[in-house]
């Protein structure tokens, strides 16, 4: 025990020593983060709001087919313009993101009183295009249904008669879960830096520290191999630790300091100090499992080299979860907080959600998490008795 | 002392397997430096890394102060100084701070770390760049730096994987006169070389390897008489069959 202590601090003691590698280590991501959030944040923000009130303009083919519905689209910040001369094409080339086409049945069907078609043509792949569709959309169906109305009350009928069944929204969502739509790729940053924060401190205490042939002496002294071996993963967890606070107080602070300047989503964010705690406990089994794995790949592996291109794939498996919920998004299920990535995205988002994690949650996540650490951490530990290892080329 | 009979170690590479070591055996007295001379390949590295339990030895045994490294490894360890081929030091602690990281993984208390480190430091040379951060440390002084963390904890027996190699004149003068002084504190001193002029200087007891075999072994006399040539270095040649891969 005393020796995983002393490979520890002699680990810590070496990264500290090596100024601009720790610096950059400790404060890129801290700094990067908000930047990144709230520039993201913003410009979301910013858009949706310019898309929402600004006067519309929508090209119409054959507008002089309906004038009653444009002059009813003007009323609701839609401008009707001419159409350009390939509407198809100008869609294609995002000039405009909807087109509303008139066909040459319109007045006729409306004047027999039957259902009149217009078409909204779009592309549905962008989106930047659904607001605007939804905004003509919303309107024309608005345009019918008081049209509808007055045709029935021409007839002496009720209008309420066309409308047995009708649905009011009432939108459940606490202030603190619309925020956590918002930060929905919050979880993959945190994820991912806690996953891989420490990577090259971990790869380099093993595969580097072979290849600098300091490996061989160092595994000649009496204390077991998996005590310098958890010595290392110790180290790489607590500067994992430290990372991870840092970035953490920096989103506090800077959501603190949006709060400041503007009135947008992130100016309603707090994050408390308990939030702050409970994303650690949360993300260090992370953590664990990525220093472990890590360990693992250096301690198989030829070279530096070697280990550094198993990274690229490594950065991938965060995401996995994610995508998976985006495909097939499922109701939050005890099962899921064994499943790792998925687990550490379930729970941060419950986290900025401000929803409490029940006891077993808790205890699912925690045992699972750590469990899957130890497994790693038996794997590396054989590996690191192979005779393979000490020996450098 | 140190006592290996019969080790065997073979590795497989693509060219098929290599018997590396090949039933070396061998005893080596404290008090006295024993020579490990062969060409470079011979198994002088394979058969050191088994004595100090890098690696173990397919066929054979090997007794440590009486300890058996496959069964007690770590009470092995501690008996051992070792200098591997691999110097490796920490570029970014100082001396001072490479050799202090050993001491404690031997368990030691940092009173007697500041004390061997001044000792050692002494003996070696170490006072002008001991406190100095490892970048930039000329080979001798990276090497002086790796001996004096393999002695850190006082071994009673010590093992060292072509100590003079890459050393400049008066290094490797200072660094004999070392050997003989740990000889004088009644250690026992393995040695492994390809020079033939370092046995002939220094040892007590040769023995001799190629390909994997101890071809002959005994006092630098019983050496000369076996290959009846009054020169120790012509007795070398004799005995190994070629003068490949030796240095004189």
């Amino acid at each position: 025990m005393r020796a995983l202590w002393v490979v520890a601090s002699k680990e810590l003691l070496d990264l500290f020593r090596d100024r601009r590698t720790l610096l950059l280590g400790l404060l890129m991501w801290p700094l990067l983060f908000p930047a990144l959030i709230l520039g993201v944040g913003g410009l979301a923000e910013q858009r949706m709001r310019t898309q929402l009130e600004k006067v519309l303009e929508l090209p119409v083919l054959h507008g002089e087919r309906a004038p009653n519905l444009l002059a009813f689209l003007r009323s609701r910040d839609i401008e009707p313009i001419a159409p350009p001369p390939d509407p198809e094409a100008a869609i294609r080339e995002q000039e405009h993101d909807v087109v509303l086409a008139i066909p040459e049945d319109f007045a006729g069907l409306w004047r027999e009183s039957r259902p009149a078609r217009v078409e909204l043509w779009y592309d549905a792949s962008r989106q930047d295009a659904q607001i605007p569709v939804e905004r003509v959309q919303k309107a024309i169906e608005a345009y019918g249904q008081q049209l509808g109305v007055l045709r029935l009350l021409a007839r002496g009928v009720d209008p309420a008669v066309a409308r047995p069944v009708f649905a009011v929204r009432k939108d459940l969502s606490t202030p603190e879960a619309r925020r956590g739509m918002i930060l929905a790729f919050l979880p993959y940053l945190l994820i991912l830096s806690a996953f891989l924060g420490g990577a090259y401190l971990v790869i380099d205490a093993t595969a580097g520290e072979r290849e600098r042939q300091s490996l061989e002496p160092l595994l000649a002294t009496p204390a077991s191999r998996e005590a310098i071996m958890s010595g290392k993963i110790a180290a790489a967890c607590l500067f994992g630790m430290l990372s991870l606070l840092l970035i953490l107080a920096s989103f506090k602070g800077s959501f603190a300091l949006a709060s400041l300047f503007s009135s947008g989503p992130f100016g309603a964010v707090d994050v408390s100090w308990l939030a702050v705690a409970k994303l650690l406990l949360i993300l260090f089994p992370m953590v664990l499992i990525g220093t472990t794995l890590l360990t693992l790949i250096s301690a198989s592996v030829k070279s530096v080299k070697e280990a550094q291109t198993y990274m690229s794939v490594l950065m991938l498996l965060p995401i996995v979860p994610t995508i998976a919920l985006l495909i097939h998004p499922v109701k939050n299920q005890l099962w899921m907080f064994a499943v790792p990535f998925l687990a550490q995205n379930q729970a941060i988002m419950n986290v900025l959600r401000g929803e409490a994690i029940g006891l077993a949650e808790w205890a699912v996540y925690l045992a699972s998490g750590l469990a899957l650490g130890l497994l790693l951490w038996l794997v590396a530990a054989r590996l690191y008795h192979r005779e393979r290892l000490a020996i450098s080329a | 002392m140190i006592e290996a009979s019969g080790l065997v170690k073979t590795f497989r590479t693509r060219g098929g397997v290599i018997r590396a070591v090949d039933g070396v055996s061998f005893r080596a007295e404290a008090g006295r430096i024993t020579g490990l001379l062969g060409p470079n390949g011979a198994g002088k590295t394979t058969t050191l890394r088994m004595l100090y339990t890098l690696m173990a030895p397919e066929a054979g045994e090997i007794r440590v102060d009486g300890l058996d490294p496959q069964r007690e490894p770590e009470r092995v360890r501690a008996r051992l100084g070792v200098l591997p081929d691999a110097r490796g030091i920490y570029k970014r602690l100082t001396a001072r701070e490479n050799i202090a990281y050993f001491g404690r993984l031997h368990g030691m208390e940092e009173e007697a770390i500041a004390r061997r480190t001044a000792l050692l430091s002494e003996q070696l040379g170490m006072s002008d760049f001991i406190d100095r951060i490892g970048e930039g440390y000329s080979q001798g002084q990276r090497t002086k730096t790796a001996i004096a963390r393999a002695l850190i904890h006082d071994p009673p027996n010590v093992i060292l994987d072509e100590p003079t190699n890459g050393l400049d004149v008066m290094t490797t003068r200072a660094l004999r006169d070392f050997l003989r002084q740990l000889r004088e504190e009644g250690r026992c001193v393995i040695f492994s070389t390809h020079i033939m002029q370092e046995v002939a200087l220094l040892c007590d007891h040769i023995v001799i390897i190629a390909r994997g075999r101890v071809v002959a072994q005994g006092s630098p006399e019983e050496l000369k008489e076996r290959a009846g040539t009054p020169n120790l270095e012509d007795a070398f040649v004799r005995l190994i069959g070629s003068e490949e891969g030796l240095i004189a």
